[in-house]
């Protein structure tokens, strides 16, 4: 103890560093915004200052370049599945995908005779959280952006991979 | 199709004219479900027509000498311009089905005829008329002058169904025409811009038509659904 005592001043952080990182990470998820349908509706209302998204790090980003976490609100038809992969694609990693509400989830409405709807986001782009709802209200997709913080949080990015 | 299911879909169809349809909505497999379902339409409209021809029959031996008058200003001025291209006419005049051939031109005179001033296209869908039919467009014109209405019928073969484009006579028809190309593979001739509108280019088949069947797979993506047990 000898030699550490004393010699900081009192703004120092003692932690390891892959909390430092998670919790760097997942206060701050800038998402994505993909509004494809009534979902997006839901998601505009958790942004606004009611739900005030701002108070869990979360700003809206209009390009994948400067987004996080990819919150899918919608239906994603066949036409859009192309675009959602692309734009996946072009963002940093790490990289988070919420599927917002019932059609992004499996195809909702359209599950059985949509032929244009993809059935389920999950086809193209990997998903971390599924939000269940038709549309999910926006105390839901707080829930599930929080379970995903959780997640994030639990992510150890430093620590060596064991097979 | 197997004789079985032949014999399966005609006793369904059978049931269904007696009231029961849930014997077709018992059949499992979802194209011979559509089948059945396309062999009662066809079932139901040939019964109709039977009931027609009895009707008119009647109707013409009782008042045979008047030849039966268009019921609209509209229809009579088309039946003295284009006397040959009419193929039917509704009893009230307002709905007529004509040849596709010079559908072009008259589109023109309905538009600029005094009497006519059709100068609003509402609405321009397509029709399947049901398995081994034809093809059906329909225009429901209006006149912001003399406030009243037209549907005009053009039937198109269903293996070649092509159409002359009014894109040109009503420049509302030009997302029309390329929505009912998307949905039903009309070929409006003419058009200077015929392409699909809401379905992704490189799409294959024509979604509203009956005997519609989607596609597998698209760029890779499965299409139909796919979590079976989900249900």
């Amino acid at each position: 103890m000898g030699l550490l005592e004393h010699k900081f001043q009192d703004n120092v952080v003692v932690a390891s560093m892959d909390k430092l990182l998670g919790w760097a990470r997942s206060t701050s998820p800038w998402f994505f915004q993909f509004g494809l349908a009534c979902c997006a509706i839901e998601m505009m209302a958790t942004a606004a200052s009611r739900h005030d998204l701002m108070r869990i790090g979360m700003i809206p980003r209009s390009s994948p370049r400067q987004a996080d976490v990819m919150i899918v609100a919608g239906t994603v038809t066949m036409k859009m599945a192309l675009r959602v992969k692309k734009l996946y694609e072009q963002m940093a990693n790490p990289k988070y995908v919420i599927s917002m509400g019932s059609c992004a989830t499996s195809g909702g409405p359209y599950w059985q005779y949509g032929y244009h709807v993809l059935k389920g986001v999950d086809l193209v782009v990997p998903v971390d959280v599924y939000v269940p709802g038709c549309p999910p209200r926006p105390e839901a997709l707080i829930e599930g952006l929080l379970k995903l913080q959780e997640k994030i949080q639990a992510e150890r990015p430093l620590t060596k991979k064991t097979a | 199709m197997t004789a079985d299911q032949e014999k399966l879909i005609s006793e369904a169809v059978e049931k269904a004219l007696a009231g029961d349809m849930d014997s077709i909505n018992a059949i499992e497999d979802r194209s011979l479900r559509a089948k059945a379902k396309a062999a009662l339409v066809k079932a139901k409209r040939a019964a109709k027509a039977e009931q027609k021809t009895e009707t008119s029959d009647d109707a013409k031996s009782a008042d045979s000498s008047v030849p039966q008058e268009p019921g609209s200003p509209l229809a009579s001025l088309l039946t003295a311009f284009y006397p040959g291209e009419i193929v039917e006419s509704s009893n009230d005049g307002n709905s007529i089905q004509i040849k596709p051939e010079k559908w072009e031109e008259i589109a023109v005179f309905l538009r600029d005829h005094a009497d006519a001033l059709l100068d609003q296209l509402e609405c321009l869908t397509g029709v399947d008329l049901g398995e081994g039919e034809e093809l059906q467009v329909r225009y429901n014109l209006h006149s912001m002058k003399h406030r009243h209405k037209l549907e005009v019928l053009i039937n198109a073969d269903r293996n070649s169904p092509e159409i002359p484009s009014v894109e040109t006579v009503w420049r509302m028809a030009d997302w029309f025409e390329r929505e009912t190309y998307d949905m039903y593979g009309i070929v409006f001739n003419g058009h200077r811009d015929l392409r699909r509108l809401l379905c992704p280019e490189d799409w294959e088949g024509w979604p509203l038509r009956k005997d519609y069947e989607e596609q597998k797979t698209y760029h890779g993506i499965v299409v139909p659904k796919v979590k079976e047990g989900w249900e």
